[in-house]
């Protein structure tokens, strides 16, 4: 059963982290999912697998009537991010998918129509929800070549997909970044390997490091607040990516 | 199957929102001792009903907990069932397709454990509507306390006034309540 817990509350502006199964088998990597609310709607960001799928939804529920889901953003096309799109389109068949264009046509083997994808450009864009733009900032190799995070201006949190996971052992998976230097070595293999380019790296830490970010939440692992979003950064800068053993 | 997730979604709602209600009413229980006990000697039948009306709402929140458990656990359960049925047809529609007995084998063992699925499901079901009929009665109760506050609050002299707006109000909240709860046993999830 996961757990939610609410990262951020100004009003009805509200971002839930849905975490932590404590039922999910060890085979299968643990996921954060976000939900952001704004007005009476709201956008699931990487909804996670087709295996935790009910998980997910209950967990949601408790929150939120999942009947008023407007959409759910898919930072890339991996089975963990969104291979539970055909459930969700289940529930709510007009629920539309944000994706990379280069996806759209990928993803719908998980489910949805031609009218369930919007297709997101290269260079990003702004989504609307109920008053609230949200942006989807551009992360390509980051790891997938067609890669978006999600950033919240009005609440500062960047959603980061798998930038800034990490892979966390029992005991130690608390929502939050508490030390830095310990909790970095759980994300230290998992960037090298997962992220393919050094350009690329370098390229999302300079437009990351000019935007101003209170939380950075990555689909794995814990969340970084306050100077660990910097600290974070200019670890990731320095980090050479791409590297399969070492 | 997805109407049934849409029905207990929409349960689940409802639940959330007595639960909010139930909340209120152990304030206002809490209200109604503070006023019996200003009220003294004016006040004493009130001042009995107000503290079986505390006792009353702190029943109602652990009774609104044990539903909120039970919903979380339906929900989760016709989630699964939902993704029993894409299995199922996406495996159906392969067995029509090829001559291999293997394939009917995986379908057979999938729809066994589909049936255990749905048989959790029925359980849960069953218990659902055996605790949203144990919180009607509760609430019954809760209604007759009000109604006899609301008696009680016509001896309270200089307080009358008083007393009769905080009964009115907990008889008014009870109603809802009452309403929302005996809508939801009617719900198309249990037939």
């Amino acid at each position: 059963m996961k757990k939610t817990s609410t990262i951020y509350q100004d009003g009805d502006h509200k971002w839930v982290a849905i975490v932590r199964d404590n039922e999910r088998p060890g085979h299968l990597i643990d996921t954060n999912e976000y939900l952001v609310m704004h007005g009476g709607k709201a956008i699931l960001l990487d909804p996670g697998g087709a295996e935790v799928f009910p998980a997910v939804f209950s967990a949601l529920a408790g929150e939120f009537d999942p009947s008023a889901l407007s959409g759910i953003f898919a930072s890339h096309q991996d089975p963990d991010i969104c291979s539970s799109l055909a459930l969700w389109l289940e529930f709510n068949p007009g629920m539309k998918c944000y994706v990379s264009w280069l996806w759209t046509s990928f993803i719908p083997h998980f489910g949805g129509t031609a009218d369930t994808f919007v297709s997101i450009p290269d260079e990003g864009m702004d989504i609307a929800l109920d008053g609230l733009t949200l942006q989807a900032v551009p992360a390509h190799y980051l790891h997938s070549s067609g890669n978006f995070h999600l950033y919240d201006r009005q609440a500062k949190i960047l959603f980061s997909g798998d930038v800034g996971a990490a892979l966390l052992p029992h005991g130690q998976d608390g929502l939050f970044v508490e030390n830095f230097d310990s909790h970095i070595r759980h994300a230290e293999a998992f960037h090298k390997r997962w992220m393919g380019s050094n350009e690329a790296k370098r390229r999302w830490c300079e437009r990351v490091a000019a935007m101003d970010i209170d939380m950075l939440c990555p689909q794995h692992g814990a969340i970084y607040r306050g100077a660990d979003v910097r600290r974070f950064i200019d670890w990731f800068d320095g980090l050479t990516v791409g590297v399969l053993h070492g | 199957m997805s109407t049934d997730l849409l029905r207990i979604v929409r349960i689940n709602e409802e639940i959330k929102a007595v639960v909010g209600v139930a909340f209120k009413i152990n304030i206002m229980a809490l209200n109604a001792i503070f006023l019996a006990k200003r009220a003294g000697t004016a006040a004493l039948g009130f001042g009995v009903l107000s503290n079986e009306l505390r006792v009353f709402s702190q029943d109602l929140r652990t009774c609104m907990g044990g539903l909120s458990g039970l919903i979380h656990r339906c929900v989760n359960e016709v989630s699964v069932v939902l993704q029993d049925v894409r299995n199922t047809k996406l495996l159906r529609e392969a067995v029509a397709g090829t001559s291999r007995p293997e394939l009917g084998l995986a379908l057979k063992r999938r729809e066994l454990a589909n049936g255990e699925h749905q048989a959790r499901l029925a359980s849960l079901r069953r218990q659902l509507q055996r605790a949203l009929e144990d919180a009607f009665q509760l609430v019954e109760l809760g209604g007759v306390l009000a109604k006899s506050a609301k008696i009680e609050a016509a001896y309270g002299q200089g307080f009358a006034g008083a007393l009769a707006q905080v009964s009115g109000e907990f008889d008014g909240i009870v109603e809802e309540i009452r309403n929302s709860l005996q809508a939801l046993q009617r719900s198309e999830f249990f037939k």
